[in-house]
């Protein structure tokens, strides 16, 4: 409990921070009057009536903070389930092919449309995920080595598809490139909107079946038990798709949180799926704020695709926690 | 419920695995599946419990389990499977607790049974081999099936362990209806009160353990078999 506890205030503590850093130094005095109640009142009613600093708080870093945030939920929540499906640490949510389908329906909008981005990659993703299940598919039953085997050769398909759109429209592809890699940039409340439908519908999904992960994790084994195996696999496939694929259409291609996320929890926490899951949605959001930070102020005033980031600090940090699991300092 | 009457058929496409096995088990006795390897033992257990999709019936006093979800189904019979090296490191409290209808007092319940409620708080990980068998068991337990199906519970395990388990079988035997595949014929012959000898997908023999004769070891496992008596129990001798 405590050490959840620790995951909430550090949430709470970077957003806070995402919120006061940016190019623009703005005293904490007028960040807290940007919350007072007539400023959020006058923001609600009309955004363009904020004066400069507010506006800057309110239109420009609280969104970007939590989408930021939800974004990071969003994909270590799915990769929490994403590990339980194929019961293997190395899964992530991309797994099933979601980035790819993602990634041809950007490069595609980049060169033709380039205005529906966001658009042609959510319907790129929920396509992919569509033929990957569809593959798997055998009587009605998913067998999980063939939806990861699916997965994995429709993301050599579709990595070929994308690079040749980007070779063909190689003058006109800055944004496509960015977003292939990540970022927040210019990110608004539609956005945060979004996704945060689909957090909040996956992940209850997600926490309120934290029984039905734990069973998922002994396989067949689990009818034993009482787990319709093949309609939860269904479920769990569905809710995947729903968190990555908003995840990935407001935000590009993010990787290592979903990845790292439910790992890292994992030797914090155990495998038990009613604190793993949580904690690493808790983590998750925390990392990708604490990432966006740094994207953008380690280049000022240029941005880093955040995506980068995560990697760079994602991987000593897990290594640490492998040597401290090693040392028998922690869970396991 | 205190009978199941089971008889399955079942097939791996074109190959047929298991064909008309029938066969009865009553509450108070504890029913041993022995055959060798490649017999269908385990496929039958997994029909059993509706892992594979048999034809045929499954029935606890007449209601057809095989016709039930899973989540209904799991209410009457429980399942041990053969002991693997678990993966996850959950505690034996949590592992325990894993299952569908698992309660905070099924729980204690099931592991005061089975000897492992002190340790609780352990990794599943870091058990033995006869420890982690015996969390398996209580797992089961904890289900609060009338049936149990368990499948080579003492396969792997020292002579100390197998034992441990064959009594604790023995001490419930008057709660559940059980049906264990055994791979010690001699743990069979002593623990078990009837014994279905099945060969290539087929009943070969049936009947009380006390009955099977070494004319039937011979004609299933292609062996010179012997029983002879040592101390009270019955010991087969088998040689080529």
């Amino acid at each position: 409990m405590k050490k959840i506890a620790l995951l909430v205030l550090s949430s709470v503590a970077l957003i806070l921070l995402g919120i006061a850093v940016g190019p623009v130094k703005i005293p904490f005095q007028d960040i807290l009057s940007a919350f007072s109640w007539d400023t959020l009142k006058g923001a609600f009613l009309d955004p363009n009536s904020l004066n400069g600093n507010s506006y800057i708080v309110l239109q420009i870093r609280l969104p970007r903070v939590l989408l930021a945030y939800l974004v990071g939920v969003s994909l270590a929540s799915a990769g929490t389930a994403s590990q339980a499906l194929f019961k293997n640490p190395l899964a992530d949510p991309y797994i099933i092919g979601i980035s790819g389908g993602a990634a041809v329906g950007a490069s595609l909008a980049a060169l033709y449309f380039p205005q529906y981005m966001s658009v042609f990659a959510l319907v790129g993703a929920f396509l992919a995920v569509v033929v990957v299940y569809r593959i798997a598919k055998v009587n009605g039953h998913i067998p999980v080595d063939t939806l990861l085997l699916a997965g994995i050769a429709l993301g050599f398909f579709t990595n070929a598809l994308t690079s040749y759109f980007l070779y063909v429209g190689r003058d006109r592809i800055h944004n496509a490139i960015f977003w292939l890699m990540g970022t927040f940039n210019g990110s608004d409340w539609g956005d945060v909107k979004m996704v945060l439908f689909s957090c909040v519908v996956g992940v209850s999904i997600l926490l309120f079946s934290w029984r039905e992960l734990n069973l998922l994790l002994l396989g067949e084994e689990s009818i034993s038990m009482g787990l319709d195996i093949n309609r939860y696999r269904k479920i769990v496939i569905g809710v995947i798709s729903l968190l990555t694929s908003f995840a990935v259409a407001t935000s590009g291609i993010i990787g290592f949180v979903g990845l790292i996320s439910p790992h890292a929890m994992r030797i914090v926490f155990g495998p038990n799926h009613k604190r793993l899951l949580p904690a690493s949605a808790l983590f998750g959001g925390t990392l990708m704020v604490f990432a966006d930070i740094f994207a953008r102020i380690i280049l000022k005033p240029a941005e880093v695709p955040v995506g980068i980031i995560t990697a760079l600090f994602g991987a000593p940090f897990f290594l640490y926690l492998l040597i401290k699991k090693k040392r028998g300092e922690l869970f396991g | 419920m205190d009978k199941l009457e089971v008889n399955v058929s079942f097939s791996y496409g074109e190959k047929q695995i298991l064909k008309d096995v029938e066969f009865s088990a009553r509450k108070g006795e504890l029913l041993a599946i022995v055959g060798p390897n490649g017999a269908g033992k385990s496929t039958l257990l997994k029909c059993l419990v509706g892992i594979l999709k048999p034809s045929g019936y499954v029935r606890l006093n007449g209601l057809d389990l095989l016709s039930l979800k899973p989540r209904e189904r799991a209410k009457y019979i429980s399942y041990v499977p053969q002991s693997s090296f678990p993966e996850f490191a959950f505690t034996v409290e949590e592992f325990v607790e894993l299952g569908t209808y698992a309660t905070r007092g099924s729980v204690e319940e099931a592991l005061r049974k089975v000897g492992m409620w002190e340790r609780r708080k352990e990794l599943v990980t870091k058990l033995s081999g006869g420890e982690y068998q015996l969390v398996l068991i209580a797992r089961a337990l904890a289900q609060g099936s009338d049936v149990m199906l368990l499948d080579e519970p003492t396969s792997h395990l020292d002579i100390n362990h197998a034992l441990r388990i064959m009594n604790l079988l023995k001490g419930i035997k008057d709660e559940k209806i059980l049906v264990a595949v055994m791979h010690d014929l001699n743990l069979a012959l002593n623990y078990a009160d009837r014994v279905v000898v099945l060969n290539k997908g087929q009943i070969q023999w049936s009947g009380k353990s006390s009955a099977l004769t070494p004319e039937v070891l011979e004609g299933v496992y292609g062996v010179k078999a012997k029983i002879v008596d040592v101390e009270g129990q019955r010991v087969i001798v088998a040689w080529e």
